[in-house]
């Protein structure tokens, strides 16, 4: 069966593609069925021996696990807020530099320069400016004649201050591929609705809007997936506190398997998590594509 | 009306640029004043507006005196260039073989590579933590490093850069008795270099700004990368000023921000790129 090949071809090939199949298999799939395997025992890093295998207890355990419910509803509240806000700027900023005048590079160029910071920087920074005490945030809104803000120090407001933080450093990114969205639009659609007489909004609602929708989808798609690993922000900002009201799924992950040296329930934990980012890709897609149907 | 429009937008343009600039200015200008000089300035335009009589270097010798910020650097560097170097081999490779062969069980690879796109990697960051810890690597370059080598959306990207690329000139390579590496190496890559570059920057933006898994992986304070030493500097309260932390935040912003500068067409479409497709 394998006479239309080329043997040599073939051996080339699989020289070429070693490195990588070799590195897949044993850092992506690999990790995927140790952590399946352990999901099903006790086992406890630092006592490797007296691993026992204990069937679906670390399943139930997820299902009454209170603390477990919280991160997941933090996690939850984080991406319900952070996606639309994130998106609706990302949208605004690139209408506004979606122009050919002088300086709109310099604009651009502005908007997008938080996306290439690190996540720490900007963890860090943002700690600084939001200090209750003497942070530049509440010295500007005490200048305007408003009232300083506990935020990251409040268990009410931190999530929030969270998803502000998070949309304000991503939403550069997206603007740019909004942007590139943009000009794959036909421009002479613009010019069939002026000459109907169709005013910007209507442009916008008929014309701009349908034609960001791929992008748009893709854009939710990985902004969500994305928004659901937050973990770097309340780490180094928050340590998942105040009361925990800021820790996320993948936080609570690092905090058993790797800090508690708790493996075999974070295992679980990230079997489930696993599966649900894949489903959730998944739902979203199918969802985009009824709407379209 | 058309003057009012313009200088409408480069009104609001401005003010939406202050938000993402404001913060980044305070920053490195804060990095070069003395602490009460920053809380004194802070509630003025000051915070902001350079007066050059106020700048002093005093936070960056102070910092450097603590902490060894600059070996922090120069193991990022060292990684960050690493896994550029080893990942554009290993991925631009895989993806040439995935256009340009034909071979048994090519359709499934191509399956598998795909496959993997979903698996997000950092939901399984414990369990690869549990593969390099029984491999007994954790705290070694190795282990921190070859992981993330292989990127299967890189390998996807390259595969559909190589499947528009011109099959004559390949074919002519190999009548002038180049090998396929040969001709892969000196035709292929030197006429890809700005797909390579674009790759490789974004590459090194991701090594040079990883946290997650530098923090699980290495535990030793002079093998950290950058974001990990900062952070730790962070959670140092007591010996830390505030003009210390934003002379550590900007010393390690830099080698970015420059890299931006130089290659800034590159980034935005390297990260256009790999939005898109």
């Amino acid at each position: 069966m394998f006479k239309q090949y080329k043997w040599q071809e073939v051996v080339t090939a699989y020289a070429f593609l070693l490195m990588a199949l070799l590195l897949a298999v044993l850092f992506i799939v690999l990790p995927i069925g140790k952590a399946i395997n352990y999901s099903f025992t006790d086992y406890y890093l630092l006592k490797p021996h007296e691993r026992q295998f204990i069937g679906f207890d670390n399943y139930q355990r997820i299902f009454t696990d209170d603390l477990f419910r919280k991160t997941f509803l933090n996690t939850v509240k984080f991406v319900v807020f952070v996606v639309p806000i994130q998106l609706t700027m990302a949208l605004v900023l690139a209408l506004i530099v979606n122009r050919k005048v002088k300086g709109v590079e310099f604009f651009r160029t502005a908007y997008f320069s938080p996306a290439v910071l690190s996540l720490v920087v900007i963890s860090i920074l943002w700690t600084v400016l939001l200090n209750p005490d003497s942070g530049l945030i509440n010295e500007v809104l005490t200048a305007l004649g408003l009232s300083p803000q506990p935020f990251l120090t409040s268990s009410s407001q931190a999530m929030y201050t969270i998803v502000m933080i998070s949309a304000w450093s991503g939403c550069g990114y997206q603007m740019m591929i909004f942007l590139a969205g943009l000009s794959n639009i036909d421009s002479s659609q613009y010019e069939a609705a002026e000459l109907d007489g169709c005013g910007s909004l209507r442009k916008f609602r008929y014309i701009t809007l349908p034609g960001l929708k791929p992008i748009t989808m893709f854009l939710v798609i990985t902004t969500t997936i994305q928004a659901f690993k937050l973990i770097v922000q309340p780490m180094v900002m928050t340590g998942g506190g105040p009361d925990y009201s800021t820790m996320t799924i993948l936080q609570y992950i690092y905090e058993y398997g790797y800090r508690h040296r708790n493996i075999g329930y974070a295992s679980a934990i990230t079997v489930v998590f696993t599966v649900f980012l894949i489903v959730v890709s998944v739902l979203i897609k199918k969802l985009f594509r009824e709407e379209k149907a | 009306m058309k003057v009012i429009r313009k200088t409408a937008f480069y009104i609001v343009a401005s003010l939406i640029a202050l938000q993402f600039l404001v913060p980044m200015v305070w920053m490195i200008l804060s990095s070069f004043k003395i602490d009460s000089v920053i809380y004194r300035d802070i509630s003025t335009i000051y915070a902001v507006v350079p007066r050059f009589g106020d700048l002093t270097l005093k936070s960056y010798q102070e910092l450097l005196s603590m902490y060894n910020v600059f070996r922090n650097v120069l193991n990022s560097l060292i990684y960050a260039s690493v896994t550029v170097l080893a990942g554009l081999t290993v991925n631009s490779l895989a993806g040439y073989a995935l256009a340009r062969f034909h071979f048994p069980f090519k359709n499934a690879i191509l399956l598998f590579i795909i496959a993997l796109m979903i698996v997000p990697v950092e939901a399984i960051i414990l369990p690869l933590y549990l593969v390099v810890h029984e491999l007994g690597m954790i705290n070694t370059l190795a282990g921190y490093l070859i992981p993330f080598f292989v990127n299967v959306m890189n390998i996807f990207l390259f595969r559909q850069h190589f499947l528009s690329f011109p099959e004559e000139l390949i074919e002519a390579a190999k009548v002038d008795g180049l090998t396929e590496f040969g001709s892969y190496w000196r035709i292929v890559v030197p006429a890809s270099l700005p797909m390579f570059v674009s790759v490789g920057i974004l590459t090194f933006i991701g090594s040079w700004n990883d946290f997650l898994w530098p923090v699980m992986a290495i535990t030793k304070s002079d093998l950290m990368p950058v974001q990990v030493a900062l952070n730790a500097i962070f959670s140092d309260t007591y010996n830390i000023f505030t003009s210390h932390m934003m002379a550590a935040l900007t010393i390690v912003t830099i080698p970015i921000i420059v890299l931006y500068a130089l290659f800034q067409r590159h980034i935005i479409e390297g990260a256009v790129r790999s939005g898109i497709k």
